[in-house]
């Protein structure tokens, strides 16, 4: 189990198969143990994302839970400039939709090892980091860069976690404000949707049942379900129960056979139960 | 439906063939399975019975039918008659063993036929007795007249349950009665002992030419049903079949010998001039009676008598056996079948041959049916106050009932009508078996209680049966207590037992002083000793203590207030002799003046101690037994969940203080006004609130220089270089808001106005009560009477919201999502359950009490974050509601010992817990439970928990406990209620009841060692840790408002937790003590330590190795070890890691 001891020739960057290369990180100069960082060109055919620019962009696997993003872009700034860094739990494309959230109001972040998107000014830096040599590691906590962690990570924690009642509702009346203006174009949008459709049926206006018109067609499944529901009870309520004498003799043999179920059943779980010991009672 | 399946003919065929399929796997799995007790057998699933359609709807022969009818309507369902058959089964003895004991009869039989005679000597010189044997007899007073020899047998006969053929396995007892002969007795030695002390003269000289032959493996002496003056050699077969049954043999005068009218409830037969040795005036008309004695020599006389009149009218009813067998096991497992006073096989039997002769059953019964009667009349028949009797026509000697009734506590005559057969029961025992008989009728007509679990498979063990349990530890002190109580003759007529002499007068003296608060006075039945045919007859001393429980009443045993009649009432010098000086004139605000007694007792764990003080006092003031001879046994397990340091409280008093803080704050919230929507519900969603929490937090009062202040929110922040401040445990309380049009159609615009409502609510209560408020977009923290309440604010269509989604087509779908059942969760079905809980703590006064100790075990034994605090309630609940076998705890231990015996021995794999909470569930509920349990077992959780707002699903258990820690939990639990019974009944040794709170570590990988200055908790651990840190908290009286904003839910330790969790969650479990818990175990996870293909998204914590061109990862074990004291910094004292334990 014991890690790979071998090393590499000097000066050599370590290029495992799959085009990474192997950065090896300790936590402070004076640690003996080290997690390897894995690097590769950020390379993805069917992302076009303007913040993840293909000849720029850094992928780093395998990112310690310690290293803020601020941490990470600190770390590769000995590359060249980083422009920006992104931190996710697990790789795969960028997916912002929605509205914008404040942070207090998205839900709490998993605190594990990430993977990394470090974009560079120049995409010179990649190559840079690429053929880091592997026997000199990254440090992550420096005189000069302390890196909180433990007790003192948890109280800037706390402290941190204080927000003002005036800047809460704040956020709150202004995400609003935007939630009601998003609502208004919706609707702005879907009445224009209606009159244009008007305008395309050459005047004609369909005739229907109510003020919406929809009656005829749910939106919802549950409707969907509901109506089904309603049919089939429907039917029920016509048909007779034990009207006719071979109905009657159906709901005898139907106790019957409920009753031999059942005991087959029991038998059953008494075998079960025998060959579990189960009734030795002491 | 439509394709057939292959027909089997006969179903009777098809069950053997299933035997042998389970039969191979069973035989290697058992040993496996004796320890899992449940664990992972897959092979053990059930699987719903699928019967091809031509099966099920073939018409049905008239005895398929009659069997079926039967079935349904004789029994609650088929399945109980099943399960009776197989449990005979179990019980019965088989042919090889009847043929085993059969031969080793016969051998025995011959050996006794050839004693040699001897020359007649006086019955006090044992000089013929040569070598190593005994007699096995106490002889006090040392000697008797009478002359005695040795002689072959007049005849050997099998007597007893063996010939009856009513015999069941365990412990196999073939009774063998050995007939002296005539000329070896007098007619005359009836009196003085001297009949006694020839039969055990005659066993000795047996036991001495039995000790030369190889046919006799172990011998050793008894007494029959703990009487020394009926002692039986036990004989047991040479070889490996050793211990597979006894031959116990008795030596009987011929049949006829003695007259029975000399034994006679009122005669006397132990002369006191002889039995004292001094020289009294006494003629033999005043002589005082000798029931015990007479009763004990005139049983000796009958027992060919009996099996003659019991096999006659067994021989009529065809399930007489089988019944005496259910009976037997029903005794057995209340253990009232052994011992002084039993309510033996033979009484089963005789009581029985009473109700069929009496017409109370009818010969064609079922074994069922028969123990179902006789329970019943077992319940309904008060023995001690109307016997009754097997005698048809007994002759005109023979002593009236009312003669019987003034002799003997508990009356049942034999067929004779000369023989009490309960002579030895005490009315205790008596009652204590009546008790038995109707809770077992309750649970039998209540569908859904398992009638056969709980009436014939559950043990009642003493300690896991009563409320409290005392001992009486030196018995030789109430040789003192006989004394005190003046019961020489009574002494003179038990022979010199004083324990059994003494033991009927102490048990009414308790009964007595505890009256109102006890349901029922048990005690337990002295075992039969035993003893080497080589060594003396143990003296009375050397019995085992004597055991006592209580089964209480809870609403008035931990009064304090003994009120008596009024000071000049005639009743008043009674009350004063029972209680002496502790009787005091007290005048109460009705204006009475009464005698009263006052116990101590402030909080309530010290009043659950009222009995024992009651009881230490009776048995001081007029047994003179001291204290230290009392070893109560009650409260013992309520010092690791110990509060509070003037008053030691277990947690009662400081969960009301909370509740009552809760039930204000409450009132203040629907009081608000000017909030947009009004309150539509105000409910509570913590342990804390239905008085479960095991350690309810305290009002705290802070030390502002403790911490760093934040000025601008006027909040406390700890400081790094102190140590960590005291634990503020949010109260969450869930606040519903009505709902209305206003609120919005999406998830994210209403987590919004959530946190809108929950500034506006800081706002009101901060301006109208002056309580410090933060407000997040969450939930509020309110600091009020030194307790933190965490307010969340709740829609109760948001669940819905949260579900609803809109697919590619436009068509609105509902699809269920964690989230949206983790917000039901925290908002509907956690308040539902502490409301309902603190329901049953009103009704219960222990539940608390038992939840603490559960939990505190559970957290002490690193299970916490397997069997959550709801789950564990939840368990707990069901021993309260569904308490079958037992009534419903009286005392925090007794609860507790069930709830480990719960999580022991539960058929977690095949059944389904059923908490009734409410009563809601009918028997219907519970078939369906059942069958749906049944039908989809493989997708449900391990542990299963219904209850009836979640049928189905078990929400509580669905994200834990996993199979192996299921296991794990089942094997703790069954080793912790082995070792604490053991520590609570057993005076002799060194008393830790802690040990079974220390988990035992040396199963996980690492541990690491905590700095016990971070960990806030520290004071709650199981042993009180020796050094002890200031954490900003000052003595003195709570502000009830205002102040700063203390430092709340602030804990390292889980902090720490939840980012090991998260990093390194899939390598590794992490285990922790919650409650001041200083090492975390952490336990790696072996299927993350198989090498596994390079990939990107499975690189965390990882390390490449290259072969080749494959590139493999592994686990970076030396980084992830130094991770673990880096991301701990200031709380990690060490790493210790046990590298010689990993094997990958």
């Amino acid at each position: 189990m014991a890690p790979s001891k071998k090393k590499h020739a000097c000066s050599q960057p370590c290029v495992i198969p799959g085009g990474f290369t192997e950065l090896p990180l300790h936590f402070s100069s004076d640690s003996s143990a080290q997690h390897r960082l894995y690097v590769k060109e950020h390379r993805v055919r069917a992302e076009r994302s303007s913040h993840r620019p293909l000849d720029r962009t850094l992928f780093v696997l395998n990112v310690p839970p310690y290293c803020s993003e601020g941490v990470v872009k600190e770390l590769f700034s000995q590359f060249g400039s980083v422009q920006s860094v992104e931190l996710r739990d697990h790789p795969g494309s960028s997916q912002e939709s929605g509205p914008k959230l404040s942070k207090v109001f998205k839900p709490a972040a998993k605190q594990g090892f990430k993977v990394g998107y470090v974009v560079f000014q120049n995409s010179s830096s990649l190559k840079e980091a690429k053929s880091h040599p592997h026997d000199e590691p990254l440090v992550v906590c420096t005189e000069q860069r302390p890196v909180r962690t433990g007790v003192q990570k948890w109280i800037q924690q706390y402290q941190e976690s204080f927000i003002q009642p005036d800047k809460l509702q704040q956020m709150v009346d202004s995400f609003m404000e935007e939630y009601d203006k998003r609502k208004e174009e919706v609707a702005e949008r879907q009445r224009k949707e209606a009159e244009q459709q008007e305008e395309e049926d050459e005047g004609w206006v369909k005739v229907t049942r109510g003020p919406k018109g929809t009656k005829a067609r749910p939106h919802s499944e549950a409707a969907n379900k509901r109506t089904l529901q309603k049919e089939i009870k429907k039917k029920k309520r016509k048909e007779l129960m034990n009207f006719y004498t071979w109905q009657h003799r159906n709901t005898q043999k139907e106790h019957i056979a409920e009753l031999r179920k059942k005991f087959e059943e029991d038998k059953q779980r008494i075998a079960l139960l025998r060959a579990q010991r189960k009734f030795r009672p002491y | 439906m439509k394709k057939k399946q292959p027909v089997v003919e006969d179903t009777g065929e098809m069950i053997p063939s299933h035997e042998e399929e389970d039969e191979a796997p069973v035989k290697a799995k058992r040993s496996k399975h004796e320890q899992a007790g449940g664990g992972g057998e897959e092979e053990m699933v059930y699987h719903p019975v699928k019967l091809s359609r031509s099966d099920l709807y073939r018409p049905p022969s008239a005895e398929e039918l009659n069997q079926l009818k039967e079935a349904e309507s004789l029994f609650h369902c088929s399945l109980l008659k099943m399960q009776m058959e197989e449990l005979l089964k179990e019980v019965a003895l088989s042919e090889r063993r009847k043929q085993q004991i059969d031969s080793f009869i016969q051998t025995v039989t011959e050996l006794l036929q050839a004693v040699p005679d001897s020359p007649e000597v006086e019955v006090s010189d044992l000089s013929w007795l040569s070598g190593a044997v005994k007699v096995p007899f106490l002889l006090v007073p040392k000697t008797t007249k009478g002359k005695f020899h040795m002689a072959p047998p007049a005849s050997v006969d099998l007597i007893g349950s063996y010939p009856l053929g009513t015999c069941t396995k365990p412990r196999v007892t073939v009774d063998l009665a050995v007939t002296i002969p005539a000329d070896v007795l007098h007619p005359k030695d009836v009196v003085n002992q001297r009949y006694p002390r020839k039969r055990a003269l005659y066993l000795a000289g047996l036991a001495q030419h039995l000790t030369s032959s190889s046919d006799i493996g172990a011998m050793s002496y008894s007494c029959l049903h703990g009487n020394r003056l009926r002692p039986v050699l036990l004989l047991t077969p040479p070889g490996k079949e050793s211990s597979s049954f006894t031959v116990r043999v008795h030596a009987c005068p011929p049949p006829g010998f003695f007259k029975p009218s000399r034994f006679h409830p009122q005669r006397n037969n132990v002369r006191t001039e002889w039995y004292t040795g001094l020289q009294t005036s006494m003629s033999e008309g005043s002589e005082p009676p000798t029931p015990h004695y007479n009763s004990s020599v005139l049983g000796d006389l009958l027992p060919r008598a009996h099996l003659q009149f019991l096999s006659a009218v067994s021989s009529q009813c065809s399930a007489f056996a089988d019944g005496v067998a259910l009976l037997k096991v029903w005794l057995r497992q209340r253990e009232l079948d052994q011992g002084t006073g039993c309510f033996n096989g033979f009484l089963a039997s005789m009581l029985l041959t009473y109700l069929l002769t009496t017409h109370r059953i009818s010969n064609t019964m079922t074994a069922y049916q028969l123990l179902r009667n006789s329970l019943n009349f077992l319940a309904t028949t008060d023995l001690t106050v109307n016997g009754i009797s097997l005698a048809r026509d007994p002759d005109c000697t023979a002593p009236a009932l009312a003669e019987f009734h003034s002799a003997f506590q508990v009356v049942f005559v034999d067929p004779s009508g000369h023989l009490n057969m309960c002579a030895d029961m005490t009315a205790c025992t008596y009652k204590q078996l009546q008790h038995e008989a109707s809770v077992s009728m309750q649970f039998w007509d209540d569908p859904t209680v398992d009638g056969f679990h709980s009436l014939l498979m559950t043990p009642k063990p003493m300690i896991r049966t009563s409320d409290h349990v005392f001992q009486l530890c030196e018995l030789v002190k109430l040789q003192s207590s006989c004394k005190k109580l003046n019961l020489l003759s009574e002494l003179m007529d038990h022979s010199g037992n004083y324990v059994h002499t003494a033991l009927p007068f102490i048990l009414s003296l308790l009964q007595r002083g505890l009256g109102e608060r006890i349901h029922l006075l048990t005690h337990s039945l002295s075992p039969d000793p035993e003893w080497s045919v080589e060594s003396e007859a143990p003296k009375h001393k050397a019995q085992p203590p004597l055991s006592f429980g209580l089964l209480l009443k809870p609403e008035l045993a931990t009064s304090v207030l003994e009120r008596g009649p009024p000071a000049d009432s005639p009743k008043a010098a009674e009350f004063r002799e029972l209680w002496g000086s502790r009787s005091e004139l007290r005048r109460f605000q009705d204006g009475g003046i009464t005698e009263a007694v006052l116990w101590d007792g402030q909080s309530m764990c010290q009043k659950q101690l009222v009995p024992k003080q009651i009881i230490t006092h009776l048995l001081q003031l007029h047994a003179d037994v001291p204290e230290s001879c009392v070893r109560y046994v009650g409260v013992k397990l309520d010092d690791v969940i110990i509060t509070g340091s003037e008053v030691p409280s277990t947690g009662e008093e400081e969960s009301l203080r909370v509740v009552q803080s809760y039930d204000d704050l409450s009132r203040k919230l629907w009081r608000l006004e000017g909030l947009p929507l009004s309150i539509t519900a105000v409910q509570g969603a913590h342990p804390a609130l239905r008085y479960t929490q095991v350690f309810p937090p305290l009002p705290l009062k802070l030390d502002y220089s403790f911490f760093v202040r934040e000025k601008i929110s006027r909040s406390l922040v700890p400081k790094e270089d102190k140590p960590c401040p005291a634990y503020v445990t949010p109260i969450t309380v869930i606040c519903h808001m009505e709902g209305s049009g206003k609120w919005p159609h999406d998830r994210l615009a209403i987590r919004h106005i959530r946190a809108a409502f929950h500034i506006r609510l800081g706002e009101l209560l901060k301006k109208h009560h002056n309580y410090p408020c933060k407000p997040c977009p969450t939930h509020l923290d309110v600091w009020k009477d030194g307790l933190l309440f965490r307010i969340q604010v709740a829609y109760h269509r948001e669940p819905q919201v949260l579900r609803e989604s809109v697919n590619a087509e436009g068509l609105l779908v509902v699809r269920d999502n964690e989230e949206a059942q983790a917000l039901e969760m925290a908002t509907i079905h956690k308040p539902l359950l502490t409301s309902t809980l603190h329901g049953l703590q009103q009704q219960h006064q222990c539940f608390g009490a038992v939840c603490r100790l559960a939990k505190r075990w559970l957290g002490a034994q690193l299970f916490s974050e397997d069997i959550t605090e709801d789950t564990a309630d939840l368990l707990v609940a069901s021993l309260f509601l569904q308490p079958a076998p037992f009534t419903p705890p009286g005392s925090p231990q007794v609860g507790f010992l069930r709830f480990l015996r719960l999580l022991a021995s539960f058929d977690w794999r095949n059944t389904p817990l059923i908490v009734n909470l409410n009563n809601q569930l009918t028997a219907v509920d519970y078939t369906e439970i059942k069958n749906d349990f049944m039908a989809s077992r493989e997708s449900l959780p391990v542990m299963f928990i219904a209850t009836p707002k979640d049928k189905k699903l078990s929400m509580w258990t669905k994200r834990a406990p996993s199979v192996q820690m299921l296991h794990r939990v089942v094997m703790l639990a069954a080793e912790s209620l082995k070792v604490l019974e053991h520590q609570l009944m057993d005076g002799g040794q060194m008393q830790d009841v802690r040990v079974v709170m220390r988990p035992p570590l040396d199963a996980y990988d690492v541990l690491i060692h905590l700095n016990p200055k971070q960990v806030p908790l520290l004071s709650q651990a199981v042993d009180p840790p020796a050094v002890t840190f200031s954490r900003g908290i000052m003595d003195g009286n709570v502000a009830h408002s205002g102040g700063a904003m203390p430092v709340v839910d602030y804990n390292p330790v889980s902090l720490y937790l939840a980012e090991l969790r998260d990093s390194f969650g899939d390598l590794a479990l992490f285990f922790c003590d919650p409650y001041g818990g200083t090492v975390i175990a952490v336990l790696w996870n072996p299927k993350a330590f198989i090498p596994l293909p390079f990939k990107t998204s499975q690189v965390s914590a990882r390390c490449v190795e290259v072969t080749g061109e494959e590139a493999k990862t592994v686990p970076n074990v030396e980084a992830i070890l130094e991770d673990f004291r880096n991301m701990g910094k200031g709380l990690v004292k060490s790493v210790e890691a046990r590298t010689e334990k990993w094997s990958f």
